[in-house]
């Protein structure tokens, strides 16, 4: 079946009409595809052999996130050839959060599993995600073991776990797999959009489910470059979006207000001082670096902490959609 | 939400008095708490529910207060999947309140039940906020009195609601007001201020005040920073919210002034003393650093009036009566 657009929402309520067939299925699998089309088959040949062990009704849910290549074309002729493959196709490249997005509003399952195109994990890794969420996990995440990367790579990608286990006070070994096991309803409660979609074990824990982690292998192909320079670039600012999420999210001034505060008092400390040094007469001070470092670090502190102010604004003027708690239970 | 009212029997029709009381790590506590309220509201003749907020306890919080909820009637218990804080908390249980009145308390025993009538008698005198005032606190005077004396005054000063004792948690609201009021971070300290931005009628009442008998105080010191920057919110937020060009804007004047009146002292430096180049530097500096403060709290401004105005908030008031929901409709 191929779907896309309209279609695509009226198939993702089929309930709504009454007929909750045999063939709903129980778990559903997202993958989001960009140009994978050489791997494709192998991927989903992988995928429905570790689905069929599991003993439930299953749906597989490619989502084309507008390839160059014949990704689309091969994953049409994969849903025609098999009932439980589905293929959405997006109309252009809008990231791999809006293809996950996208499949998630396709996929009837109860329970999702997300595994992105791009980090070739092995498809069987499923069935140890699944157990696990059996077992009273609220969202699994898959742990690439053992590794195949550059030393590199493998080193960037500790220190960011490190750093954002840290922040977030988790304890896991691989955030950015990838892959990972979850139920609709722990979806429904986080705030996904844009590049949400990789913090999500980390705005699970903020609302209080239980995160795992399951060993899972890696494809002999994944393994490409040595080296990304963009994707590190973008871990080091997703650093600071995890840090927000965790603690400031609804009290910006209460970071920015305290970093801005410190820099500005350091630099009127320091014009402070070099005020008393001219006005004592010790020497010019016309000339001295210090002078417009001391400029510099009030303007910074002086622009953060307005910045802040904005911040603690949108936040008021949005407070009305603003839910901080999730809860467990209800009892009357 | 469900709601078993006819199930179980209960009065289904809006209760007088919601009491919400979050809860974390009070074990010891839950047990007398709840005996003490329901023997307080009854003897009182109000029609009433309890909302137990268990804000993600870990000491076995939530096993009692399941004992609980079964053993009395009008009992509901929140719990929520972790620790959240006070606010969240807060927030959860007054989203389920249907009470004319909503009274908020500690889980810690300190507050008395018994002031809660009082309260409500207050509120009947036409009020819409009444607050406790624990004139003779049952607290060290070193770490809990003298920086609550000192933030009193500051609050009161900058919210203008004048209050003597804003940190107490005893307060009765009315429930339509309450219900509008959206918590968030750490906004609980500053309910009064922000019913008084929705035009309410606030006062207070001496209560009684107990010491902590069981477990133990979640107060530090470290947060008066925090609250410090929240006054600073607070400030922009009631004073300005309709306008935040004129707050941010005329920061951003002040420092354009003090820009024209320093290229203006260094103009005469160098027209009638010939100063040498070097001493200019410091004026010439200073003149860059006040007019890049000036464009960007000006441009900042335009930007807080951006937001302002595409926010939900726009031409949001509050009417007396039953009017409200119509006129909120359209905000």
């Amino acid at each position: 079946m191929s779907v896309g657009g309209d279609k695509a929402a009226q198939a993702a309520r089929p309930d709504a009409h009454g007929r909750k067939g045999a063939n709903a299925p129980g778990v559903s699998v997202i993958v989001a595809l960009r140009n994978h089309g050489a791997v494709l088959p192998k991927l989903c040949a992988g995928l429905m052999e570790a689905l069929a062990e599991i003993g439930e009704p299953f749906e597989i849910v490619l989502v084309d996130d507008g390839s160059e290549d014949d990704t689309f074309a091969q994953a049409e002729q994969l849903a025609h050839t098999h009932h439980e493959l589905r293929a959405v196709r997006l109309r252009a490249s809008f990231g791999e959060g809006s293809a996950f997005d996208a499949g998630l509003k396709v996929a009837r399952g109860e329970k999702i599993v997300y595994l992105a195109g791009r980090v070739l994990t092995d498809p069987h890794g499923v069935r140890a995600l699944l157990d696990r969420l059996q077992r009273g996990a609220d969202l699994v995440m898959a742990w690439r073991y053992p590794r195949r990367d550059s030393p590199l790579n493998q080193v960037v990608s500790r220190l960011f776990n490190a750093l954002v286990n840290r922040l977030a006070n988790l304890k896991l070994h691989d955030i950015n797999s990838g892959m990972l096991a979850t139920r609709r309803e722990v979806l429904n409660d986080l705030p996904l959009y844009g590049d949400m979609h990789n913090f999500l074990p980390v705005l699970a824990a903020r609302q209080g489910y239980v995160v795992a982690e399951e060993k899972v292998a890696q494809l002999p192909g994944a393994f490409r470059r040595s080296i990304y320079p963009n994707e590190y670039l973008r871990r080091l600012l997703d650093i600071v979006t995890v840090l927000f999420l965790t603690n400031y999210a609804k009290k910006p001034l209460h970071f920015l207000g305290f970093l801005g505060g410190v820099l500005a008092l350091v630099g009127a400390a320091i014009e402070l001082y070099l005020f008393i040094y001219r006005v004592l007469a010790i020497g010019p001070i016309a000339g001295r670096p210090l002078l417009l470092l001391g400029a510099l670090l009030l303007v910074i502190g002086l622009q953060m902490i307005s910045i802040g102010l904005i911040g603690e604004m949108i936040i008021f003027t949005h407070a009305s959609d603003i839910k901080e708690y999730n809860i467990a239970e209800i009892i009357e | 939400m469900k709601r078993h009212a006819d199930a179980k029997g209960r009065n289904s029709r809006r209760p007088m008095v919601s009491v919400v009381v979050p809860l974390f790590n009070e074990v010891d506590n839950v047990r007398p708490l709840v005996a003490a309220l329901v023997e307080t509201l009854q003897n009182a003749r109000l029609s009433y529910e309890i909302i137990l907020v268990d804000d993600g306890s870990t000491d076995g919080t939530a096993e009692v207060l399941r004992e609980v909820q079964a053993q009395y009637e009008h009992i509901v218990v929140i719990r929520l999947r972790t620790n959240f804080g006070q606010a969240p908390a807060l927030a959860a249980g007054f989203a389920h309140t249907r009470g004319e009145v909503v009274v908020t308390m500690d889980g810690d025993l300190q507050n008395d039940p018994r002031d809660i009538p009082l309260l409500l008698a207050t509120l009947a005198q036409g009020y819409d906020v009444v607050s406790g005032w624990r004139k003779r606190r049952q607290d060290g005077f070193l770490i809990r009195r003298i920086p609550s004396m000192l933030a009193n005054r500051l609050v009161c000063r900058v919210t203008g609601v004048a209050l003597h004792d804003t940190g107490c948690a005893l307060k009765a609201y009315r429930g339509q007001l309450l219900r509008r009021i959206h918590l968030y971070g750490e906004m609980h300290r500053f309910i009064p201020a922000l019913s008084k931005m929705e035009g309410a009628r606030i006062t207070e009442l001496v209560v009684r005040h107990h010491p902590r008998r069981y477990g133990k105080s979640k107060y530090n010191l470290s947060r008066t920073f925090r609250v410090l920057l929240d006054l600073l919110t607070l400030h922009l937020l009631m004073r300005h919210v309709r306008n935040p060009l004129r707050f941010f804007g005329s920061i951003g004047l002040l420092f354009g002034g003090g820009a024209v009146l320093t290229l203006a002292a260094t103009g005469i430096f160098v027209g009638l003393f010939s100063a040498d180049v070097s001493a200019l530097n410091v004026l010439i500096t200073l003149i860059f650093l006040l007019l890049v403060s000036c464009f960007q709290f000006l441009f900042l401004g335009l930007v807080a009036k951006l937001i302002v105005e595409t926010g939900v908030r726009r031409n949001d008031y509050f009417l007396d009566g039953q009017a409200t929901s119509a006129v909120r409709g359209r905000a």
